[in-house]
């Protein structure tokens, strides 16, 4: 007869996730709205350097305007209106005197849609640090930033060349590297590979494996799967209708990727990971 | 247990309907054709009148003197009025073009809606304004009392260039996808950095052609400089305070005289004149495709 | 939604559970040869086994294909999971009822010890009921029912006590000592197919709790034999 065992714990998670983990952003019950439209409300959740976060859920239910908050892209669209805290480092994103210009230097965004200038590809990538007076070893700047991006061997050769001839999955590095280039702490990422095919979808993954070294990445994503493969922890927001009928997207579980996955908290959470609602 | 097919007859012939419906087509297609054939052919008979008429006259000589002594044998030339008018509509373009591309920046990149509106609002009004009136107004505002002199019809000239170059720089602006602006943005830069590093330069060649187009406009334009520089010498003029002679007034003048070389004169001028705006119209288009196959891709 | 993943989920829900009864059969099948010495029983046994082993491996294709295809998360996931364990667990207790229809076969001349022969069958009984307690709460996602196993591998042991007394009488007697020895294999498979029982228990707790933990018999914390 075998020795009774003690029970063993098997779910304590084997990789090493640091444990005393930095706040990036502390977000305080956050709320946006478009005029009298509510995109989002009552997001509180932490964010952690170096990790990747993905932002998973149905469409509609705020994801693009919630990580748009972090780097105050939403100032440009008029009628937006944000209240509750956003804290970067402990500093209020919205408060007064923070410039935005200021903010999206050190937080940069990579969007759905590959959206180079029409300029050659140095060009491309050494436009935002000249405006932004980082002359000194441009060069180098550029090359860095493209190896940062894998995207250096494939194109040193041809540096001077439009980079509206490069493929989709090449132009959307050029943009990751481009927004490398002015040295950010922080990227986000908007559905940053849902216009390209399988493979390019693929490099941009690994890209993204090897950019949270020293980068903070936060990504949105409607593929379930994507958020799986690529992200530390994930955040579910959904649709939440009041009693007037008006919904507004709201943070449901936020976890562990690997916990959301496997056995998560909350029931709704549970129905969409598992495609029972959509 | 063999299956059993049923008949299958497909026809795919088509009845009726369909052979109407191809007639229909054809007809349309023919109307749209002969159409097409009458404004080509009308264009062509214009060249071709204006070409035949003027032809004769056509030399370098022509071409490189001054205008003719009234009522002397000799035929004389034109060359003060290509000058003139070059002058004329240079400095013309040295007024319109900057000022209609920042007010296109302004309209479309800086503007609140409340100041949008009425700004686009005027300039819509300004092409529509009879050069005319134009014409009366810089006459009463600058020549009355004064002489008549070069710059007055520049402005005037300017004031009908200056809607056609905000718009056509308009319509250019629009095409920048929104994405540009977001990336730059994005990337930390100002309002003004994102126009002037990525905006402007993406739309330098509908820039360019839409203010090639307004100055061959300019070339044609005669109302506004028929009160304000329409009484000048008969050599080249180089100083804008003076009168400048130009091709569409002395054009005007030719015709009304009773002299029938003073007609074959003006036929001649007429045929220079119009090759020059075909060029630039020409120059145009061909900038316009350029750009096209530099930004999309 | 996933409505196909759903009864693909079902039928192989389904299919375990026609393997479970195949193996109670196999079980009783094997249990009957042992009490009535029936070889012709035993090598009935021995090849039905093989229709266990071609649900088993149908069971198996079934799931690789569906985590290839439908990448089943959260609850799917532990579901499809236990399920191939569980897989697993039934075909080896159809393998131990082999086992003991050759043990039989072995032995079928030599005069059984009427003792010893009903501790084997009262293990045999408690085996059985374990199996189907463990295929019920599979079935009903009782998490009780999944732990009540522990206990009912207790009464195996008891069983196992009674019999190993006997065995040790036996022993002593030159004629029988070859067919005692055998009928201690048998007690052993027997104790194999409880533990296998409970291993069943234990996915089926995972399943409903999402944590793996290996059942403690609470009211015995010390080892034991």
């Amino acid at each position: 007869m075998a020795p009774t065992m003690r029970p063993v714990d098997v779910t304590a998670p084997r990789e090493s996730a640091p444990q005393t983990r930095e706040t990036v952003f502390d977000i305080k019950d956050l709320k946006a709205s478009y005029g009298s439209n509510v995109a989002v409300r009552s997001v509180d959740m932490e964010i952690y350097r170096n990790l990747v976060t993905a932002v998973i859920g149905p469409s509609g239910c705020g994801k693009s305007t919630f990580i748009r908050c972090l780097n105050r892209m939403n100032d440009e669209v008029p009628g937006f209106r944000q209240d509750g805290k956003i804290l970067y480092h402990g500093i209020d994103l919205y408060g007064d005197g923070v410039d935005q210009i200021e903010v999206r230097r050190r937080i940069g965004m990579v969007f759905q849609r590959p959206n180079p200038f029409p300029k050659s590809i140095y060009d491309n990538v050494a436009w935002a640090p000249r405006i932004l007076g980082l002359r000194k070893n441009l060069d180098e700047r550029v090359e860095k930033a493209l190896r940062g991006a894998a995207l250096w061997d494939e194109v040193k050769d041809r540096l001077k060349k439009s980079a509206l001839a490069l493929s989709g999955g090449q132009q959307q590095r050029l943009c990751i590297a481009r927004a490398i280039a002015i040295e950010p702490e922080v990227l986000l990422l908007d559905e940053p590979a849902s216009a390209l095919d399988p493979i390019a979808t693929a490099s941009i993954e690994e890209l993204m494996h090897d950019l949270k070294t020293d980068y903070t990445l936060v990504i949105v994503t409607h593929n379930m799967q994507q958020a799986a493969r690529v992200a530390d922890r994930t955040a579910f927001f959904s649709l939440d209708v009041d009693e007037s009928g008006r919904g507004a997207g709201t943070l449901v579980e936020y976890d562990d990727t690997g916990k959301l996955f496997t056995a998560p908290s909350d029931k709704r959470t549970e129905d969409y990971v598992t495609g029972r609602f959509g | 247990m063999a299956a059993v097919e049923p008949e299958l007859t497909i026809d795919l012939r088509g009845d009726g309907r369909v052979r109407r419906r191809r007639l229909v087509n054809r007809l349309a297609e023919a109307i749209a054709i002969l159409s097409a054939a009458a404004a080509v052919g009308l264009l062509v008979w214009v060249v071709w009148s204006v070409a035949e008429r003027g032809a004769d006259l056509i030399s370098w000589s022509f071409l490189t003197s001054d205008l003719p002594i009234p009522f002397s044998p000799a035929v004389g030339g034109i060359a003060p009025l290509i000058i003139g008018s070059v002058i004329l509509v240079g400095i013309a373009a040295l007024i319109a073009v900057p000022i209609g591309v920042l007010i296109a920046l302004f309209l479309e990149e800086f503007a609140g809606n409340w100041l949008r509106v009425p700004i686009q609002l005027a300039i819509d009004l300004m092409v529509g304004l009879p050069s005319v009136i134009i014409a009366v107004f810089i006459f009463s505002a600058l020549v009355y009392g004064h002489a008549q002199n070069g710059l007055a019809g520049s402005l005037a000239l300017s004031i009908v260039m200056l809607p056609l170059v905000t718009r056509a720089t308009q319509e250019v602006l629009r095409l920048v996808p929104s994405s540009q602006r977001e990336g730059a943005l994005a990337l930390g830069a100002s309002r003004w950095r994102t126009v002037v590093g990525v905006i402007l330069p993406a739309s330098l060649g509908g820039i360019l052609t839409g203010s090639v187009l307004a100055v061959a406009r300019a070339f044609g334009e005669t109302a506004p400089l028929l009160f304000v520089t329409g009484i000048f010498g008969r050599t080249v003029e180089l100083n804008p305070h003076n009168a400048i002679p130009n091709m569409p007034v002395q054009i005007f003048i030719w015709s009304e005289s009773p002299d029938p070389i003073d007609h074959k004169r003006a036929w001649a001028t007429a045929l220079v004149l119009m090759t020059l705006v075909l060029i630039m119209s020409l120059v145009a288009r061909i900038a316009l495709n350029w750009t096209r196959r530099n930004t999309t891709r | 939604m996933r409505v196909s993943f759903q009864e693909e989920l079902d039928q192989l829900e389904a299919s375990l559970q026609e393997e479970g009864s195949l193996v109670l059969r196999v079980l009783r099948g094997a249990l009957n040869a042992l009490e009535h010495r029936d070889v012709e029983l035993a090598d009935e046994v021995i090849a039905f086994d093989d229709d266990v082993d071609v649900l088993y491996l149908q069971i198996e294709a079934g799931i690789q294909s569906l985590l290839a295809r439908q990448t089943p998360v959260a609850t799917d996931l532990r579901l499809v999971l236990a399920m191939l364990h569980i897989n697993l667990h039934l075909e080896r207790m159809a393998d131990y009822a082999v086992t003991i229809a050759k043990m039989t076969k072995l032995v079928a001349d030599v005069e059984a010890d009427p003792p010893l022969l009903q501790s084997l069958q009262e293990m045999g009984e408690r085996a059985e009921e374990m199996i189907r307690v463990a295929l019920d709460s599979f079935a009903d996602r009782d998490l009780e029912q999944a732990e009540s196993l522990v206990e009912l591998d207790e009464l195996i042991d008891r069983s196992n006590r009674r019999f190993v007394e006997r065995v040790i009488e036996l022993v002593a007697e030159p004629d029988v000592r070859e067919w005692v020895l055998r009928m201690v294999l048998v007690s052993r498979t027997l104790e194999r197919i409880g533990d296998h029982a409970v291993d069943i228990g234990e996915q089926v707790a995972y399943l409903l709790t999402a944590e793996f933990r290996e059942f403690t018999d609470a009211s015995h914390p010390e080892e034991h034999v």
